[in-house]
């Protein structure tokens, strides 16, 4: 089940990875990193149960912690281009 | 099922890698070196090379991201077409590529327990970390004492690069009079303050966490001190620049970069002092097994503070020049 689990979580991947390639948009993208950002997440939670090394559940904590970071950090760059733009 | 992970997963990360060269939109490139980390990290993990993983995703997950795109708002938002294509550097470019890939013809398979890799020294490594160290996470002995001098080195390195980029960007700890465009950050949002605030204690903790956990589990000084740098930078991303300076100033950075290079420098004095030679931890103790013991928590936490202070140091240095 683990197995089938991870399979289509790659499948996801390779689906947001595509959405990231194409675009057309910003937000897309932005949105197609976050995607494979939990996909990520959830990757290394399934396989750390698949071959028994529940100790590495610590990676995916520390993604899920830290991922959305990242994308805060293109809200603040398309924030302050757009005040920029104001005047 | 391994290989099979591994194939796509490689794939992917060829197509992306691909996508960044051909693209001409720098923030395309950005968001694309962002899936090419998330990728790589789950690739280590594959590899069960849970310590490199972790780092990858400490730094990878967040401060790249938010260092390129700070970068990126120094400049413009599209690359310059260049000119005629560069033969020459096409031929070089080609051949090297078909040396190295003639070269992987003599490379042993994955894995494969008579390849060099493992014979050299990794046996006795594996071997003598209960007898010296008594800890579990092998990685963490080999990185802070069979290889102590190289990660002194590499603290070095860090240190180093702050320095460069300080010099490079004008980071004065902002002494440069006051900065003239406000930053409202984004406290004005509510979505990404509420969950900002919420999960701000919780990434510092993972990160104390990481630093004093690295002997048995994956992580260590170096995942521990990205990771707290990272909970810092998403605090100046909420509350804006000014706020996020007055609760850590950058000579306060600055100083925890010194303070960590040295720190793990100390260790190694106090050593030689203490009649052993330099980063021989044995002496730290009458026990020399608790002795390494101490001697590994001491200088990961120097690598932590050195990283921490680092990468703030050049979070700020970037968004100072923004402003």
């Amino acid at each position: 089940m683990y197995t089938a689990a991870a399979l289509a979580i790659l499948v996801t991947m390779g689906l947001a990875l595509v959405r990231a390639l194409l675009g057309p948009g910003v937000y897309d993208r932005v949105l197609a990193v976050n995607m494979l950002g939990t996909k990520t997440t959830l990757l290394l939670a399934v396989v750390a149960f698949l071959y028994g090394w529940p100790d590495f559940l610590d990676l995916a904590l520390a993604y899920a912690l830290i991922n959305f970071v990242g994308v805060l950090a293109v809200l603040e760059f398309f924030q302050n281009r757009a005040r920029a733009d104001e005047p | 099922m391994i290989t099979v992970f591994g194939i796509f997963l490689l794939s992917l990360l060829v197509i992306t890698a691909l996508a960044i060269v051909q693209t001409r939109n720098l923030f395309v490139a950005v968001m694309l070196a962002a899936i090419f980390s998330l990728l790589m990290a789950a690739n280590f993990f594959i590899l069960d090379a849970a310590d490199v993983a972790l780092t990858e995703a400490a730094v990878g997950a967040g401060v790249t991201t938010v260092i390129l795109l700070s970068a990126l708002a120094l400049t413009a938002e599209r690359e310059k077409r260049s000119g005629s294509i560069r033969w020459i550097s096409v031929a070089v470019v080609a051949v090297t590529v078909l040396i190295l890939i003639y070269a992987t013809f003599d490379k042993p398979a994955l894995g494969d327990p008579d390849a060099p890799v493992h014979q050299h020294v990794a046996p006795w490594y594996l071997e003598k970390t209960p007898v010296f160290m008594d800890i579990p996470n092998v990685v963490t002995a080999v990185l802070a004492s069979f290889r102590g001098y190289d990660t002194l080195g590499e603290v070095f390195v860090v240190f180093v690069a702050m320095v460069g980029v300080l010099f490079v960007l004008g980071g004065d700890g902002g002494r440069s009079g006051p900065i003239t465009t406000p930053d409202p950050g984004l406290r004005h949002h509510l979505i990404p303050k509420v969950v900002g605030r919420l999960l701000l204690p919780f990434i510092i903790l993972f990160g104390l966490y990481v630093q004093f956990h690295g002997e048995y589990g994956p992580g260590g000084g170096f995942q521990a001190g990205a990771i707290i740098a990272t909970g810092l930078i998403l605090h100046a991303l909420l509350e804006g620049e000014q706020a996020a300076l007055r609760s850590v100033p950058a000579g306060a950075m600055q100083a925890l970069v010194v303070a960590g290079a040295s720190l793990y420098g100390g260790v190694g004095v106090a050593c030689m002092l203490l009649g052993g030679s330099f980063l021989d931890y044995s002496v730290l103790h009458p026990d020399p097994v608790t002795g390494r013991q101490i001697g590994i928590i001491a200088i990961e936490l120097g690598v932590g503070m050195a990283v921490c202070g680092a990468l703030l140091s050049i979070f700020h240095a970037f968004a100072a020049r923004e402003h």
